[in-house]
């Protein structure tokens, strides 16, 4: 992509709701399904290794705020860190996996909450790799010239989908009052924020910039069945006529077809689908393990990690674990906001330095994606 | 939730060893990626498997586990002197699963099927063209490429095979004697796993050999899935 001009992030945001939430009381807020606490919760967050998050909702089922404003604070936090302003924005690119609204798309509800004048804008909606597929399309806008400032932001607002009414009455809850597993492990993984990121087409004047090398999206969709999903049942996910439309909203709750849920069996072949594609970029030379000074992986699972480490040594692609920067065990799992938030946060620790090189790795479980973007490290230019 | 445990070999130092590995998963991931997708694996990941798939995956499995002995003992007596413990090794494989073709007919028999018809079974397309492809890599002076070849097959044991044959027990109801070979090769192939880094390190320096064992993985993957695209019950 040598014919577009540079591109920098020349600020993050991070924007976390309410108050940090232990391990002990999250179920309070989510409230426990059938009247009683999971029975899979501690040995979910065993694990998933998560031992903090924060929600956008109270124990009472009380809104703090929407996924849009979470992003549009996520925003004027990474416009603020960047040294702008709302008025210096021309292009916002926006990704969540569930909006607040069904419709129109998430960015132009982000706008709305950010408020002012004409933006060009552009919603992306999948999992956790919809926060890349966003950023590729403001980096390019600003690469080709069509923008000087676009901000890129991915929000999560999980929790709603895990309160009880959206599994009660619904064929995911057992005789005995027991959420299936499918749904359950979500709620112990999934939580609520937002994060962004400023690309300008030149870096700023103060502080480190990130010169965003390239972003990269592989999707193994045409030969894998959608792994985690929302709308529709188990049964259901790759029929024509499976989703939850079909039958209308009253039917598609009573067969459990609304919640999001993951295939456990078919998660284990997508992990090593991942890990596949990131051989074939090492071995192929676009990415050299040996030249990243920092990695963030947004990896979902604890175990996830265990198995990659494993199979990253054992061929020669390991990047050092030393180098390995991740916010999963105190921020918890956000989904998409997940990389916006983690490198929010590498760069507030002071760890970088100019020429550094960072590699962030987005896997999606979804139906099977993985994004990669490689970031080089840049000092003040005066 | 080792997944890759029985894929990879743990602590392998060399690195055109770990080059070979690598270049080797890649191609895994990319046939068990293609697997996905058939038709018959889809029936199976989807729930819509019959019995009467289950049976003509067991007639296809038994055709190349009944030619993987001979193969593999072929191969072994075009192994020259100075790789003797390659030789051994081979050899020991070949004797350890020669007769497990049996284990197929009696799933067969086990579920319902009448030994007569496994035995009469004959190979799809895919399996022709995998068959005719290993006794041909088998037939060449030192091949070595093989071994590339293996690490797909023996994947498929301590990857693929388990689970596959949970699957199938859970949707046609199957007793665990019905499903042997799935279920025997999902527990015990991990250790033969462990042998491949061993027949791996002496051969592996050479750039020739290891390109030859990573295209021989690349063939060998296509025409199985040719071989599992091809069963239509």
């Amino acid at each position: 992509m040598s014919y577009l001009r540079p591109v920098y992030i020349t600020g993050t945001g991070a924007f976390l709701p309410g108050e940090h939430i232990g391990n002990a009381d999250m179920e309070a807020f989510l409230g426990a399904v059938g009247g009683r606490p999971s029975p899979l919760g501690r040995r979910a967050l065993r694990w998933n290794g998560i031992a903090g998050r924060h929600y956008a909702l109270e124990p009472d089922g009380r809104w703090l705020h929407s996924n849009a404003s979470m992003c549009a604070d996520a925003v004027r936090l990474a416009l603020g860190s960047a040294g702008l302003g709302r008025e210096d924005l021309d292009c916002l690119t926006a990704a969540t996996t569930q909006g607040d609204l069904l419709a129109p798309g998430h960015a132009s509800a982000v706008h709305g909450e950010l408020g002012g004048g004409g933006l060009e804008v552009a919603s992306f909606q999948s999992v956790c790799a919809s926060a890349l597929m966003a950023a590729k399309y403001a980096w390019m806008a600003v690469g080709a010239g069509d923008a000087d400032c676009a901000a890129t932001t991915a929000g999560e607002f999980s929790s709603r989908w895990f309160r009880p009414e959206f599994y009660e009455g619904g064929a995911l809850v057992d005789a005995k009052g027991r959420l299936s597993m499918a749904a359950d492990f979500l709620r112990f993984t999934l939580s609520d924020g937002a994060g962004a990121v400023v690309m300008e087409g030149r870096p700023k004047p103060d502080g480190l910039s990130l010169k965003v090398e390239w972003i990269d999206l592989v999707s193994l969709a045409g030969q894998f069945d959608p792994c985690m999903w929302a709308g529709a049942t188990a049964g259901n996910r790759t029929e024509r006529e499976g989703a939850w439309s079909r039958h209308g909203p009253v039917a598609a709750h009573a067969s459990g077809a609304l919640a999001l849920q993951q295939d456990f069996h078919l998660l284990k072949t997508v992990i090593r689908a991942w890990i596949g594609v990131y051989l074939q970029k090492v071995d192929a030379g676009r990415i050299d393990p040996k030249a990243v000074d920092h990695l963030l992986c947004h990896y979902s699972a604890r175990s996830l990690r265990e198995e990659i480490v494993q199979i990253l040594q054992t061929t020669d692609a390991m990047i050092p674990e030393p180098r390995w920067f991740t916010t999963l065990a105190e921020s918890g799992n956000v989904g998409s906001a997940s990389i916006w938030i983690m490198l929010d946060a590498l760069m507030r620790a002071n760890r970088v330095k100019p020429g550094e090189r960072i590699l962030c790795i987005v896997p999606e479980s979804g139906r099977a994606m993985v994004g990669f973007m490689m970031l080089q490290v840049v000092g003040a230019t005066r | 939730m080792n997944h890759m445990q029985g894929l990879i070999p743990e602590a392998v130092p060399d690195a055109a060893v770990s080059d070979v590995l690598r270049k080797l998963a890649v191609v895994w991931t990319g046939f068990e990626a293609r697997l996905e997708a058939t038709p018959l694996i889809r029936k199976l990941t989807r729930g819509r498997f019959e019995l009467a798939d289950y049976h003509a995956f067991l007639i296809q499995l038994r055709q190349q586990v009944q030619d993987g002995a001979l193969w593999m003992s072929r191969a072994a007596s075009n192994i020259d002197v100075a790789h003797l413990e390659l030789r051994s090794t081979l050899m020991r494989h070949a004797v350890a699963e020669h007769r497990d073709f049996r284990l197929l007919e009696a799933d067969f028999v086990a579920s319902g099927g009448a030994l007569e018809t496994i035995q009469a079974g004959r190979k799809n397309i895919g399996s022709e063209a995998l068959s005719a492809w290993m006794f041909h890599q088998a037939s060449i002076p030192n091949p070595f490429g093989l071994l590339g070849a293996m690490f797909i097959i023996e994947g498929l044991g301590s990857i693929k095979a388990a689970e596959w044959g949970r699957r199938v027990r859970e949707r046609l109801s199957l007793p665990p004697q019905a499903v042997s070979f799935l279920l025997y090769h999902g527990e015990n192939d991990s250790e033969h796993m462990q042998t491949f880094a061993e027949m791996l390190a002496p051969v592996a320096t050479c750039p020739a050999t290891a390109a030859r064992i990573v295209r021989c993985a690349e063939v060998t993957a296509r025409l199985y899935a040719l071989q599992i695209e091809e069963i239509v019950a």
